[in-house]
């Protein structure tokens, strides 16, 4: 099972953090801090895979972000490589050649998307079409939603004209 | 308000208290639009925890949205539920999410199923009853919620493996119809078909078949099968057939597919990449329970991951020849290890470490002399983290001798410790458990061989008692061994 996702900048930022375990808001900092210093200060030859605790942290850079997945001691370390690989692709297919600053600005919609590829801390769904269906659905309810809200408060405006 | 929600789901991310917050974002969910509904139940479920007090005011509205038409409002409603039910709140909405297992729409049945194993994790009896809907499940036409009952399957086979050996067909020819790419494109990852549910279903064959000679048979040919078929160059074939060996490894052995699994972990082995090494090593190290001559092959490759700079590649060897120490090679290994040791700084590790140091030096131990001299060099490095118990043991052992009537070779033991210890006894700053081992040897058998004069003896026990007057626990053995030897000086 994952216990958490981050996302850390190269500069120690978080970007996203999911916790799939209940931790306080100080075991959260005090994790944080660990890890950081723990995979920000590896090497680019390294091991995808550190031992923490007692479980083990599978991290990838992709340009200027570390994404991190904690899991348990038997689960299989390429496969969480990949998942994390998947999530990746999901995003730079919703967001077009996705970057930093998408996320940043658009982390609700990266939280969404991670609700639907992992759920409980296992991997809900490994057809990348089906999750981009979803959230399409899910983001043209939400057109139509404001759409409807204009239009109401369109003909409010006009009745009260 | 949603724009104000969402910044302080951000604020709260960073580090900073937004408890303020909590009671707005419950009173979002219960917002009938959907956008803000959404927004709400994922701050909720970023914000809270399960165990926390607004809980009970969301638990009706996840009720009222897990019954609506809109397939997307249950939806979010199931995410919530993941994070945010204990095992108090479950019943509340188990009738509920069992009902949504037959809802037609298959991302609403796959999420159920999820929920439904998170259920199981939290408080296993109140879905005990429900396994036959994970059965029935198995079988649905949609591939992504047969992939999903995987997960609670492997939970409940883990706690019980005979009531699901009827399954192993079943898993056999759903695995057979994945590898045969008989599913559709949508689940290609890669070229490869299907792969994150291959190894799911290949970990539950594993506890299927280990140590049942029957059930493994069935899964030979489709074993066989993915090694011949995977894709080897590209990340994700490699965690396929990682999976295969594990598989292999644990099920009743075959030499065919032994044999596969060993040149797998040979090309592992050989390749620049160091996860792929690191992935190797592991694989060895579950192959050489069964067939400890493949560990004779890789020599030279595990020696070099010992020597790597990458320590994550250090610890997994390390793993191995913990795993490989025989009586011949016992020393080599642990010497090596205490080496390690010695050059951390990371206490759970360095625990670790010892502990595996001392369980293999009491086990293997090729001579009495050998055994002492490590156990000191573990104390000396580690003593503080190292069980009390170990300690006890030692002296244990060095007061009743090693079981053989050889009273010469016990007393021989005796007289190379306690000059051992007059060595040490005048480093600085020696771990407390091992100056209390130190003391009670001194004092019990500092005069034994007439080496040393009693008052020799005394004389260097005061010094320890001052050097650490601050220690309660050495000043206590330190005065306790001063009794025993100076009964010595007026005997």
């Amino acid at each position: 099972m994952i216990q958490f996702v981050l996302l850390i900048s190269r500069q120690g930022k978080v970007r996203l953090t999911k916790w799939y375990s209940p931790y306080t808001q100080k075991e959260r900092t005090k994790v944080l801090r660990e890890l950081s210093g723990v995979i920000l200060a590896r090497g680019p030859k390294l091991c995808n895979f550190v031992e923490w605790r007692e479980y083990k942290v599978v991290y990838k850079r992709y340009a200027s972000l570390y994404f991190c997945m904690c899991i348990d001691q038997d689960d299989n370390e390429l496969e969480v490589l990949e998942i994390i690989h998947h999530f990746v692709e999901i995003l730079d297919r919703y967001f077009g050649s996705v970057c930093e600053l998408d996320l940043i600005f658009n982390f609700h919609k990266a939280y969404y998307i991670l609700d639907e590829l992992l759920i409980a801390g296992e991997l809900q769904e490994s057809s990348k079409k089906t999750v981009a269906r979803l959230i399409a659905a899910q983001d043209s309810l939400v057109e139509t939603a404001k759409e409807q809200a204009s239009s109401i408060s369109n003909m409010i405006a006009q009745a009260t004209k | 308000m949603k724009e104000y929600i969402i910044r302080l789901v951000y604020v709260e991310m960073l580090g900073h208290d937004a408890s303020f917050a909590y009671i707005h974002a419950v009173k979002m969910t219960h917002d009938d639009n959907l956008v803000l509904k959404r927004t709400g139940y994922l701050a909720v479920s970023l914000f809270l925890n399960d165990d926390h007090d607004p809980i009970i005011l969301i638990v009706n509205t996840i009720q009222k949205d897990l019954k609506s038409d809109n397939y997307l409002v249950v939806c979010t409603a199931l995410n919530a539920v993941c994070k945010l039910i204990n095992d108090e709140t479950v019943p509340a909405v188990l009738p509920q999410v069992v009902e949504l297992l037959g809802h037609q729409k298959e991302a609403v049945r796959k999420k159920a199923i999820m929920v439904l194993h998170r259920f199981y994790q939290k408080s296993p009896s109140s879905v005990s009853h429900l396994v036959s809907n994970f059965r029935k499940r198995l079988c649905d036409n949609d591939p992504g919620v047969m992939g999903a009952t995987l997960c609670p399957l492997f939970d409940l086979i883990t706690i019980d493996v005979n009531t699901y050996k009827d399954l192993v067909v079943s898993f056999v020819s759903i695995l057979k119809q994945v590898a045969e790419r008989r599913l559709p494109k949508t689940y290609d990852y890669h070229q490869l078909p299907a792969p994150f549910i291959q190894i799911r279903l290949l970990k539950i064959l594993a506890l299927l078949g280990s140590g049942d000679k029957q059930s493994s048979e069935k899964m030979y040919m489709v074993v066989g099968d993915i090694f011949k078929k995977c894709d080897s160059t590209s990340n994700i074939g490699n965690a396929v057939l990682y999976e295969c060996i594990c598989c292999v490894s644990a099920i009743h052995p075959n030499p065919k597919l032994l044999e596969q699994a060993a040149q797998v972990i040979s090309r592992f082995l050989k390749s620049d990449s160091h996860n792929l090494k690191y992935m190797g090593i592991d694989a060895l190290g579950r192959l050489i329970k069964i067939s400890p001559e493949i560990a004779e092959q890789h020599q030279l490759a595990v020696i070099d991951c010992l020597e790597d700079p990458d320590d994550t590649l250090k610890r997994k060897t390390f793993e191995l020849l913990y795993k490989m120490t025989k009586s011949s090679n016992v020393e080599v290994i642990v010497d090596r290890m205490i080496d390690y040791m010695i050059s951390l700084n990371d206490n759970h590790y360095k625990t670790y470490i010892a502990s595996r140091c001392v369980e293999l030096a009491e086990q293997f131990a090729p001579s009495n002399q050998w055994f002492i001299q490590t156990m000191n060099k573990v104390f000396e490095h580690a003593g503080d983290l190292v069980n009390v118990k170990v300690a006890h043991n030692l002296m244990k052992l060095i007061a009743e001798g090693f079981g053989e009537d050889d009273d010469t070779a016990d007393s021989q033991l005796r007289s190379s410790a306690v000059e051992s210890y007059l060595r040490i006894i005048g480093e600085p700053k020696l771990p407390s458990v091992f100056l209390q081992v130190i003391c009670w040897v001194l004092g019990e058998y500092g005069t034994a061989d007439g080496k040393y004069s009693a008052s020799y003896i005394t004389g260097k026990l005061c010094d320890v008692a001052e050097a650490y007057s601050n220690d309660e626990t050495v000043k206590f053995a330190g005065q306790f061994s001063l009794r025993s030897s100076v009964h010595e000086v007026e005997a």
